[in-house]
């Protein structure tokens, strides 16, 4: 068990001594051990218990407030840890820093490879679509990585990686029944685009978490540092696992068939494409089986789930600021 | 120095675990239980319930705090024990002997508080191994002094700078609850690690 989602208008999230329960319509819909919980997303309405909330904070556990649509709105966080030196780390690397440098240089690497070994995989899977031009422009944004120097520059790379990634998505989906054009964001008018901001909306959560558990100020960045108030170190650390979790599930589900058109609702007028709320299920229980699914950590050498990997990755970035370690190596799978 | 920090008698223990695990709990204010220290804590709350009685010719007293103003300790006692006007501490213990040989350290620094708390020498301490039921004789000589003196110096400039010791790992990682937390083997890993073009 991870994250609980409650996704019934209306819910009840209260708890009878150890466990959490959440009822709808009379109905207990939910009931298990508050020990096997690590955090709780609700989207749109719930009521929650005075006791769930002390015992939510008390367990550090968080809880996450998302419109029915997936759009963040805010959290209950527990007090931020102790641990004081991982801030000041974090701080001291402020803006065109060596250290700054070299880990939005680890950020975009780790995301442009991510995206360079999906489209290989897909190219010796279907030697019927041709990817070269979309991998060759990867490479070249790849390439020049470790030789540039400043932020902005960067900044430019993932850019120009990104599109070239996104610019032959349309050929990873083997469905005629979907289309995408364009990255587009709030917000999403299709459905693949409603999937994939639904998806980064839920893994930011998680990599928030993770960043708080380890004692970082999720709002100080190095490569989004463009708008105060947003979780900008949330934001750089998840760059990586982008390709990694959402794009696999939202690929998965689409070429599986087991999202339909008839899982999507289009608002009048401003034409935002969201999930019905069969899709939305459906949606979360594959993401969060893939989030509870193993593989070998490249760097560490033992098995870990993807929930697992969200610490890891941010205990080795807090090591590196703290010159534990010499890089940080981002999390990147053939 | 400053002179109002007091420094908590387990820390001496920590440090001479690890230096890192000290940092950890003391200066970052980590902690993270796992069975030994569950089953530490469980045996602990059986000891730490102030009282005092008369078990024959000795007196216990259970759970008082312990302070000395000369080394800056503080920290609660399991136990003190008076036998025909010697006062001496016993420290508890889950499990046997520790393999890292720590816990006598304790037991000394309790005795310097109670030397100074009562103005008469501590030559003796025990420690009671919980799993084994029994008490061990802790010598506080020359040398263990000196020790818990060079131990309480290193943690009060630990305090003092926050400065963290490096994680070094060994074979005592294993039992430790902040290894998730430390990852003792990363700084090699990631040394030798070849990222995938």
């Amino acid at each position: 068990m991870g994250t609980v989602y409650v996704t019934q208008i209306d819910a009840f999230i209260g708890k009878i001594d150890e466990r959490l329960t959440v009822k709808a319509e009379q109905k207990t819909i939910l009931d298990i051990p508050l020990i096997k919980i690590e955090g709780i997303v609700v989207l749109g309405r719930a009521t929650i218990s005075p006791a769930v909330v002390n015992e939510l904070l008390d367990r550090h556990i968080c809880l996450t407030f998302l419109t029915q649509s997936g759009r963040y709105l805010g959290r209950l966080e527990p007090e931020v840890t102790k641990n004081i030196f991982v801030r000041k780390a974090q701080w001291q690397a402020v803006g065109e820093s060596q250290p700054a440098i070299h880990l939005v240089r680890g950020f975009v690497r780790g995301k442009l490879k991510n995206y360079r070994h999906s489209l290989l995989r897909t190219q010796r899977e279907h030697p019927d679509i041709d990817l070269n031009n979309n991998i060759t422009r990867l490479e070249n944004a790849i390439a020049p990585i470790e030789k540039t120097n400043n932020i902005d520059s960067l900044r430019g790379l993932e850019g120009a990686g990104s599109a070239a990634y996104f610019g032959c998505f349309q050929q990873l989906i083997k469905t005629s029944e979907f289309q995408f054009e364009a990255r587009r964001r709030r917000p999403p008018t299709d459905p693949v685009n409603a999937l994939l901001s639904f998806g980064y909306s839920l893994l930011r959560h998680d990599v928030q978490s993770a960043l708080n558990i380890v004692g970082f100020d999720p709002y100080l960045g190095y490569l989004h540092v463009e708008r105060y108030g947003r979780p900008s170190l949330a934001l750089d650390l998840m760059e990586e696992f982008r390709p990694l979790i959402v794009d696999a599930v939202v690929l998965s589900l689409i070429n599986k068939r087991s999202l339909t058109l008839t899982d999507f609702t289009t608002e009048p007028l401003s034409g935002a494409v969201s999930l019905t709320k069969e899709g939305l299920h459906t949606f979360l229980r594959a993401y969060e089986q893939k989030k509870q699914s193993n593989f070998k950590h490249p760097v560490m050498g033992n098995k870990c789930t993807y929930q697992e990997a969200f610490e890891i990755q941010a205990r080795l970035l807090s090591k590196y600021l703290m010159n534990e370690i010499e890089k940080y190596p981002p999390l990147i799978l053939k | 120095m400053n002179q109002t920090e007091y420094i908590y008698i387990a820390a001496l223990n920590q440090y001479a675990y690890c230096p890192h695990r000290c940092w950890r709990m003391f200066c970052a204010g980590e902690f993270t239980d796992n069975q030994y220290t569950i089953e530490g804590t469980s045996l602990h709350d059986r000891v730490h319930t102030t009282s005092d009685v008369q078990r024959g010719e000795t007196w216990q007293i259970r759970a008082i705090w312990l302070k000395s103003e000369q080394y800056k300790l503080i920290g609660k006692s399991d136990l003190i024990e008076a036998e025909s006007g010697q006062v001496y501490p016993v420290e508890y213990k889950r499990g046997r002997k520790g393999e890292w040989d720590n816990d006598e350290l304790q037991v000394c620094a309790q005795a310097l508080c109670l030397e100074e708390m009562t103005g008469q020498p501590v030559t003796t301490g025990y420690i009671y191994y919980a799993h084994s039921h029994q008490r061990q004789l802790v010598e506080i000589n020359q040398e263990l002094r000196q020790s818990a003196i060079a131990t309480i110096e290193s943690v009060t400039n630990l305090l003092e700078t926050g400065a963290m010791p490096k994680p070094v790992y060994s074979k005592r990682c294993q039992g430790c609850s902040l290894y998730s937390q430390c990852l003792p083997k990363a700084t090699d890993k990631v040394k030798s690690y070849q990222e995938v073009y």
